[in-house]
C-alpha cells in the first residue's frame, strides 16, 4: 500500500538506525545525560510503542512523551461538565469514542450512558449535525475535542449549521492549541528537552512557520514528522544530523502531507469561528495562556457553554495519580505507583491510561514494564542489576 | 485574511501581538466578577454548612486562654503567611479594649526551620518547636489547603500526645488531617481551588479571633475584676 509499505521497510529501518548510532557517537551532552527528544502527538506515542522504536535507539537518545493526547490533558472537571450536559433533559451528547471512558469525579460518559443518558459515539462533528437534523425536537451537543487538527472540522460544521439555520445543535468546545503549550514546556524549569518531533497532523493545518520560534528563540531543532515507523526514525535521524552539524532549524520530514504554509481553507474556518480563551486548564500542566479556543460571540447560539448551565468545577486529580508528571516527561508511566495495579486499561484511574494514545496505555499495551535501552534511568537500573 | 493574520489570531505571542485593549479590559472585568462571585459563594457555602463548627473552635481557643495557655500556629507557603497573620491578630489586636493574647507562629524562626529541615527533615520543623515550647492546655492551629502537609500532620500528632487543643483549617476533602482524626476541630473548605480555599481561611480566622474575644469578654462581665482604688486611698 502506497505510503505504508515503503515506510515500514525493515531494511531501510536498519540502515537508518545504523546512521543514528553513528551520529549518536558524535553527539554527547556535556553533562553526560542522554539527548531528550520530545514528541507532542499521541499518534507518535502510539507508533513509537507499537513498533518498539524506543528500544532500537542507542542509550544516548531518550524519547520523552509530551502532552500530545487531547483526551489525556482534559481536566476531570471538564469531563464532569460533559456528564452534566449529557444528563440534561432532551440532550443527545455526541463524542469521539476515546473520550467516552475518561473518568470524571463521579462517572465517565460511558457510565452516564449506562445510567440512561443519551450519549452517542460519532466519527465527525458532521455526524452530530446529521443527528440534529434528524431529531429537531432534541438538543444535540458535540464534544469538540482535539488540537488544531480537529478544529477545522468543528469550525466548518458550525458554519454549515449556521448556513442551514439549525438551532438544536451546539458545541462544547474543548479545543486546545499545541504551540503555546510547547512554549510553556520550554519555559518550564523542570524540563530539559533537546529537540522536538513536530506533530504531523497539526502541521498539516498550521504549516511549519509556527515552530520557527522554537529554533530561533529557544535553540531547539524541530522536525515535523509523519506517523509510520520510518517517518519517525527518519525524523530522529534528521534531528541527530542537526545536533551533529551544530544546526538548529525547523525541518519537514512529512512533506508528502504537510504544506509549508499550512491549509488556508482550514485556517480561514478556524479564524472565522473561534477566538482565543485567555487561558485554558491542562491536566497535569495547570493553566496555559491562550492555549484554548471558544466560539466567537457571532456563533454564541452554537456554544453549549452559553446554552446550558455547565458546572465548570475544578476537580483535583486523585492524589496518587501521576498523569501530570508523566505528561511533562518527568517520570515514565511504569514509575507511577498506580501503573499496572490500581490503574489498568480495564480500570483507568487517569486519562493517560484511558486513551489509546496515552503514554500509560501505550506502555501497558505494548508491555513496557521493564526498562528499554532508550530510558536513561532504566539504563542505570539495568547496569546496577547486572553488576 | 492572509495566512499570517490567521496564524496571528491563533498564536498572537508569535507576532508580538497583544490583545485588543478594549476587548482585554472587558475580558478582565468579566474575569474579576466571575472570580469574586466564586469567592463569595465559597465563603457563603462554607459558613452556611459549618458555622456551628467555627463557634466550637472559637470556644476551644477561648478555653486555651482562660487556662492561661498559649496559641501556636503553623502552615506552609501561603498558609504560613496565614499562620503569621493569625499570630499578629491575637498579639496585636486592632480593636480597642481587646487584650493582646499570646500567639506564636512556629514558622517565624528561619534559623530553626533551616536547622531542623536540614539536619533532621522538613517533616520535623514544627514538632521540634512544639517539643521545646508547648505544654498541655496550649492550642495549635494548623493550616493546609490539601490537608496533607507532612510537617503539619507530624506536629498535630505531637500536639495530641502532649495534650494541646488542636484546630485544623483545610481545603478540598480535608486530606489526612480530616481522615486521620488528628485534630479536635477540622474546618474544611470544600473547594478544589487553592485561592478560594485560602480566601475562606482568612475569613475563618478573622471570625475566630472575633468570637474568641467575644467569649473572653463575656467571662470578664464587662467590668474589671481587680479592685479599683478610689480617690482618697479607699478601695471599692
Amino acid at each position: 500500500m502506497k505510503y505504508v509499505d515503503e515506510f515500514r521497510d525493515p531494511g531501510k529501518a536498519r540502515t537508518l538506525f545504523e546512521k543514528i548510532e553513528e551520529l549518536a557517537a558524535q553527539v554527547t551532552r556535556p553533562d553526560g545525560r542522554p539527548l531528550q527528544i520530545m514528541e507532542v502527538c499521541g499518534g507518535h506515542t502510539h507508533s513509537i510503542f507499537r513498533y518498539g522504536l524506543e528500544g532500537m535507539l542507542p542509550k544516548s537518545i531518550e524519547l520523552v512523551h509530551g502532552p500530545g493526547c487531547p483526551v489525556c490533558v482534559l481536566p476531570m472537571g471538564r469531563v464532569d461538565d460533559c456528564v452534566a450536559l449529557a444528563e440534561a433533559p432532551g440532550v443527545i451528547f455526541t463524542t469521539f469514542g476515546d473520550a467516552m471512558r475518561v473518568p470524571g469525579s463521579r462517572k465517565s460518559l460511558m457510565q452516564a450512558k449506562a445510567d440512561g443518558a443519551d450519549v452517542r459515539m460519532v466519527y465527525s462533528p458532521l455526524d452530530a449535525l446529521a443527528l440534529a437534523r434528524a431529531h429537531p425536537d432534541r438538543e444535540v451537543v458535540f464534544f469538540a475535542l482535539g488540537f488544531e487538527t480537529t478544529m477545522p472540522s468543528t469550525a466548518l460544521t458550525v458554519l454549515e449549521a449556521a448556513a442551514e439555520g439549525i438551532d438544536n445543535f451546539s458545541v462544547f468546545c474543548n479545543h486546545i492549541t499545541i504551540i503555546p503549550t510547547i512554549k510553556a514546556i520550554l519555559d518550564s524549569p523542570d524540563l530539559r528537552v533537546d529537540g522536538f518531533l513536530g506533530p504531523g497532523h497539526v502541521s498539516m493545518v498550521i504549516g511549519n512557520a509556527p515552530y520557527d520560534f522554537i529554533a530561533a528563540h529557544y535553540g531547539r531543532p524541530v522536525v515535523v514528522s509523519g506517523f509510520e515507523p520510518l517517518d519517525i526514525v527518519q525524523s530522529i535521524w534528521m534531528l541527530m544530523k542537526q545536533f551533529a552539524e551544530g544546526r538548529c532549524d525547523v525541518e519537514n520530514q512529512y512533506s508528502r502531507i504537510v504544506p509549508e504554509a499550512g491549509n488556508n481553507g482550514a485556517l480561514s474556518a478556524v479564524a472565522q469561528v473561534f477566538e482565543l480563551r485567555e487561558f485554558f486548564e491542562w491536566r497535569g500542566l495547570g493553566s496555559i495562556d491562550h492555549s484554548g479556543v471558544r466560539l466567537r460571540p457571532a456563533f454564541a447560539r452554537f456554544d453549549a457553554e452559553q446554552k446550558f448551565a455547565v458546572p465548570q468545577v475544578k476537580i483535583a486529580d486523585p492524589k496518587a495519580c501521576q498523569c501530570g508528571e508523566v505528561l511533562k516527561g518527568v517520570i515514565k508511566p511504569r514509575h507511577c505507583k498506580l501503573f499496572g495495579n490500581a490503574c489498568t486499561p480495564e480500570n483507568p484511574m487517569g486519562a493517560l491510561m484511558v486513551s489509546s494514545e496515552g503514554a500509560c496505555a501505550a506502555y501497558y499495551n505494548y508491555g513496557r514494564f521493564e526498562p528499554v535501552s532508550g530510558d536513561a534511568e532504566a539504563s542505570a537500573e539495568l547496569a546496577e542489576a547486572e553488576a | 485574511m492572509s495566512a499570517d493574520s490567521k496564524l496571528e489570531a491563533l498564536y498572537p505571542f508569535l507576532y508580538g501581538k497583544k490583545q485588543d485593549a478594549v476587548a482585554m479590559e472587558a475580558a478582565l472585568r468579566e474575569s474579576v466578577q466571575r472570580k469574586a462571585a466564586a469567592s463569595i459563594e465559597a465563603k457563603r457555602g462554607f459558613f452556611e454548612a459549618h458555622g456551628g463548627e467555627v463557634v466550637k473552635a472559637a470556644e476551644a481557643i477561648a478555653g486555651v486562654y482562660r487556662n492561661k495557655g498559649r496559641l501556636f500556629t503553623m502552615g506552609n507557603g501561603g498558609s504560613s503567611c496565614d499562620a503569621a497573620h493569625i499570630a499578629v491578630e491575637f498579639e496585636h489586636p486592632v480593636t480597642a479594649g481587646r487584650p493582646a493574647l499570646p500567639a506564636e507562629n512556629l514558622g517565624a524562626d528561619i534559623a530553626m526551620m533551616t536547622a531542623v529541615g536540614n539536619d533532621v527533615g522538613f517533616d520535623h520543623v514544627y514538632l521540634r518547636r512544639l517539643e521545646a515550647h508547648a505544654q498541655a492546655g496550649d492550642g495549635l492551629i494548623g493550616i493546609s489547603t490539601s490537608g496533607n502537609s507532612g510537617n503539619l500532620l507530624a506536629a498535630f500528632e505531637k500536639a495530641k500526645a502532649t495534650g494541646l487543643v488542636t484546630i485544623g483549617l483545610a481545603g478540598m476533602q480535608g486530606g489526612d488531617m480530616m481522615r486521620r482524626g488528628l485534630v479536635d476541630h477540622c474546618l474544611v473548605v470544600s473547594s478544589d481551588s487553592i485561592h478560594r480555599i485560602q480566601e475562606c481561611h482568612v475569613a475563618i480566622y478573622h471570625i475566630l479571633w472575633d468570637l474568641v474575644h467575644t467569649l473572653l469578654a463575656d467571662d470578664r462581665g464587662g467590668l474589671p475584676r481587680a479592685p479599683v482604688e478610689l480617690a482618697g486611698g479607699q478601695q471599692q
